[in-house]
């Protein structure tokens, strides 16, 4: 290995990242690190080995450059603490949020942390990314693991120096004595290394209140590799003799493969095989583009298996079809609402297609995989190169995206099974039109929305009935308790029924959440206009909740709920609660002349506890808006002669630059001192949002996402005025002139003032990004 | 299958290739600069965007051949130790989540820069219209954007 690599490669090495193989090509794209990089990064460490020879042999590894404290923390002799990460990062953040939790218990100076990524090791406990609980399910374990390495180091000194381990502190990589002696971690972590490493109840937490790291903002530890083109996914790695493969798969839904002639793509040049692997044709080449050619070459028949009728009509009327007609409701004198709404299947459609890079050697596999369940990406290696589990090796490499699409495992199966065959290295990468069409899509669902309220504005009845995807009916199904509202509701009739999908549908952000909330926060928000109140009023007079209150309050005073708006604007309001966090959202939008919607603006207020990371947090309620945003309006997955018609991002339609409004994300710091999730609980408000601020603005109750210009337009929402050109499109907020209410607009009464915060603390409100940047 | 000439970071390469494969390729499996990302391979989401002649391109809809005696710049060659205003501005302001797309990001951003030294928002749409980022960084990339022109001003 040159002595070119960054601290973080060295320390990948040293502490066993198994990454030895893709060490290589950093060489030539590290070219351009100076000597004086050099010096700072203290390289030039050389022992590549496993974690697991690290944790077993401390001695040799700390003659070379750091001693194992246990599998998640090597302290090297130039200081440099090696924390290992057991979850993959698809953008969650979780490398550097779980590495400060251990960094915050051990007392290291954050700015010598380096990160370890584990491979998949069942030593490592649940590596599965995935129901926001990569943070909350490892806290209090990591904090043990900081916590008991700090021990080990203070009782080294505490020895050395001949004195009990009270008498000493620590702070910032630095065991400090009573007397006023000091030792470094690095000074201290051969021997402390040496020590049994202390049981669970001998070791002491912090007290939240002397937290130094945990809660305060730490910009991603990637950020540098990714800025400089050397972050390594799937695909990234380097391996002498690397072949390059694309597959072809059914176009039809359900459909399998009935024939294929390739005699075309074996004579395009570069091309090396056509392999037929069942799950679909792959071709192989010797770079990706003779791949590519030769998989357009391919003349394949594709058997429907009789669902070439197949349409998102046919789809959504069985949907709507499974629904039992409901009973009236028994509410004598009662405002009655009753509304459907119609969702989509969504892809996931992250940035970096599925991707596998496999290379099966003798008795060996070993497979570089973006995974979000390493421990079946394992598995399903060692099984399609029939070898034992424990030859299989599966390095986690960072995720261009996962959603919930990165826990399968069949690019894993491919790339191996192509690697076995060609006796090569492997790099699998699915075409985009593949990646959307064979995905595992969040499925479509048909809601039936009916309640009422009384004459003083009460809740009396709360009907919602779903049809999706999934198993079993009736009031006690699964999606039957997730039907249920944020709210306190009388006369709740949940229902849930099942409707296989005839596609694959699967996790997709926040799962049943993304289906049922929207619909729960619309349903409020035609009550509350039954009711003639304010939809913050009357969420907020139908609620127990201090934290749900908490956000409600917080993100409407940031977002000047009640201040009035132009003709044709509206704001809409909705929240969620789910993985012990909560967020509510306002959104400003403008609903132009043809129909089309423009998004001036979303105020987002989050309750998660203990925030490990704020600027994360931050992050996933900005990702998760857009998300919310994207598929209440552009995104959608329809299938049409049993195929899906969406193929690329410009026909499955995310945000982009311009469509994206000002996000302000407001982060409370609630009593809760355990981390809530983060990465999902951002979605399931906003689209409700976008719906109810449509009502707003238009009087026009959204009935299907994602919302078409035709729709609203049809719905009889105002038509442009004269005055305002709807090409001009102000992409700012807009000015704050007053203007009156249109007539369509739901009545709209003063809201109440937002109490100091959620349960009666001070909200702190930090890091408010204003979205448009700087003049 | 020719030989194409051309420079990449500054340095001269050589490649035997199709004339008609994409530079996308040509850079990631002739040349292992894996920093350029392949998001769609239709000019549909800007991930694999790198600068040909100072201005942004879309490597996966230049061939080999288009790029013949040109200088192509990748977010290897960006700056010679990743201290580039962009990529200072992109740390600064905690811009990645997945990161996959924003080499593409910021190389589209360094071409606008280099033509708007002081862009405006509307710029920064027009210039950015190209580029996807599905985990939603749009509002981070654009105050990176304001922080990069202001640090160059400054």
């Amino acid at each position: 290995m040159s002595g070119d690599v960054s601290r973080r490669d060295v320390l990948r090495g040293v502490a066993g990242l198994h990454l030895a193989g893709i060490l290589g090509p950093f060489d030539r794209v590290l070219g351009f690190v100076t000597p004086g990089m050099r010096a700072e990064f203290g390289g030039g460490a050389s022992t590549a080995t496993t974690a697991a020879d690290a944790a077993a042999s401390p001695d040799a590894i700390a003659q070379d450059a750091g001693a194992a404290l246990s599998q998640w923390v090597t302290v090297g002799a130039d200081g440099v603490v090696a924390i290992t990460v057991h979850k993959g990062d698809l953008g969650q953040g979780v490398r550097t949020g779980l590495a400060m939790i251990v960094a915050e218990e051990l007392d290291a100076d954050w700015s010598s942390v380096t990160v370890v990524q584990a491979p998949a090791d069942g030593a490592y406990g649940n590596q599965g990314v995935g129901g926001s609980g990569s943070t909350t399910g490892s806290y209090t374990m990591l904090r043990n693991v900081g916590a008991a390495a700090r021990l080990m180091l203070v009782e080294t000194a505490a020895a050395r120096w001949g004195i009990p381990a009270a008498r000493c502190r620590t702070e910032r990589g630095i065991v400090r004595s009573d007397d006023g002696r000091e030792a470094t971690y690095a000074a201290l972590a051969v021997d402390a290394a040496k020590r049994t490493p202390p049981a669970a109840d001998a070791v002491q937490l912090k007290n939240p209140s002397a937290f130094t790291l945990i809660g305060q903002p730490r910009p991603r530890v990637d950020n540098a590799d990714v800025v400089t083109g050397r972050a390594q996914y799937a695909l990234d790695p380097q391996r002498p003799g690397t072949r390059y493969a694309v597959i072809s798969k059914s176009p039809f839904v359900g459909g399998r493969l009935r024939s294929f002639d390739d005699a075309a793509a074996r004579a395009v040049p570069g091309v090396i095989d056509v392999v037929n692997l069942g799950s679909g044709v792959a071709v192989v080449g010797e770079h990706t583009w003779a791949a590519l050619k030769g998989r357009a070459a391919l003349d394949i028949e594709w058997d429907d298996r009789g669902n070439a009728a197949l349409s998102t009509d046919s789809i959504m009327a069985a949907k709507a079809a499974a629904l039992p007609e409901p009973a009236a409701l028994d509410a004598p004198g009662a405002r009655i609402v009753t509304s459907t709404l119609d969702l989509p299947f969504l892809a996931h459609a992250t940035m970096e297609p599925m991707t596998c890079m496999a290379e099966v050697a003798g008795d060996r596999v070993t497979v570089w995989v973006g995974t979000q369940s390493p421990d079946s990406a394992r598995r399903a290696a060692a099984q399609a190169a029939g070898v034992a589990e424990a030859n299989a090796t599966v390095h986690v490499m960072l995720m261009g995206g996962g959603f919930g699409r990165r826990g399968g495992t069949e690019w894993v199966r491919e790339a191996v099974t192509l690697s076995k065959r060609l006796g090569a290295p492997i790099k699998l990468l699915y075409p985009r039109d593949e990646d959307m069409r064979t995905d595992n899509f969040r499925p479509a669902s048909h809601h039936r929305l009916r309640g009422a309220v009384d004459g003083m504005g009460k809740i009396i009845a709360w009907q919602h009935h779903v049809a999706s995807g999934g198993s079993g009916n009736g009031p006690n199904s699964g999606l039957a308790g997730q039907a249920r509202p944020n709210y306190t509701v009388a006369g709740i009739d949940a229902q849930g029924f099942g409707v296989a999908d005839p596609v694959s549908v699967g996790a997709w952000r926040s799962v049943s959440s993304s289906q049922l909330n929207p619909a729960n926060e619309v349903l409020m928000d035609m009550l509350a206009a039954a009711a003639g109140q304010d939809p913050l009023a009357f969420r907020l007079a139908n609620l127990t909740n201090n934290r749900l209150r908490g956000v409600l309050q917080l993100a409407a005073e940031k977002a000047d709920w009640g201040r009035s708006l132009p003709p044709r604007h509206g704001r809409g309001i909705a929240a969620c609660a789910g993985w012990g966090s909560y967020v509510a959202q306002v959104c400003e939008l403008e609903v132009l002349g043809d129909g089309r919607v423009k998004v001036h603006r979303v105020v987002a207020a989050v309750d998660c506890g203990q925030a490990v990371n704020p600027l994360s947090v931050q992050a996933q309620i900005q990702g998760a808006s857009v998300d919310g945003l994207s598929t209440a309006l552009g995104a959608g997955i329809t299938i049409d002669g049993g195929r899906v018609q969406e193929r690329t991002f410009t026909d499955y339609v995310w945000f982009r630059m311009a469509d994206t409004p000002s996000i302000e994300v407001h982060v409370v710091t609630g009593k809760s001192s355990s981390p809530g999730g983060i990465g999902e609980v951002g979605y399931p408000a906003m689209p409700a949002a976008v719906m109810n601020a449509v009502y707003a603005a238009t009087g026009v109750r959204v009935t299907r996402l994602p919302i078409q210009p035709g729709d609203l337009v049809a719905a009889g929402a105002p038509t442009a005025e004269p005055t305002r050109s709807s090409t001009a499109v102000p992409t700012m907020a807009p000015t704050t002139a007053p203007t009156e209410v249109p007539p369509t607009a739901p009545p709209t009464a003063a809201p109440p003032r937002p109490t100091d915060g959620p349960d009666g603390t001070t909200s702190t409100v930090f890091l408010p990004f204003g979205g448009t940047g700087r003049p | 299958m020719a030989r194409h000439v051309f420079q990449v970071n500054g340095q001269p390469r050589e490649v035997d290739a199709p004339d008609d494969m994409p530079l996308l390729w040509v850079l990631r499996d002739l040349i292992g600069l894996t920093g350029t990302k392949f998001g769609c391979g239709e000019g549909g989401c800007g991930a694999c965007t790198v600068l040909v002649d100072g201005a942004a391109a879309q490597s996966c809809q230049v061939s080999v051949a288009d790029v013949h005696g040109s200088d192509v710049t990748t977010i290897e060659g960006l700056s010679v130790t990743g201290d580039h205003p962009l990529q200072r501005s992109w740390m600064a302001e905690d811009v990645p989540q997945c990161g996959y797309c924003q080499a593409g990001q910021i190389m589209g951003a360094a071409a606008l820069l280099a033509k708007s030294p002081r862009p405006s928002d509307a710029d920064i749409d027009a210039a950015m219209a190209g580029h996807v980022c599905r985990c939603g960084t749009y509002v981070r990339i654009r105050a990176a954007i304001h922080r990069a022109a202001e640090e160059v001003r400054s």
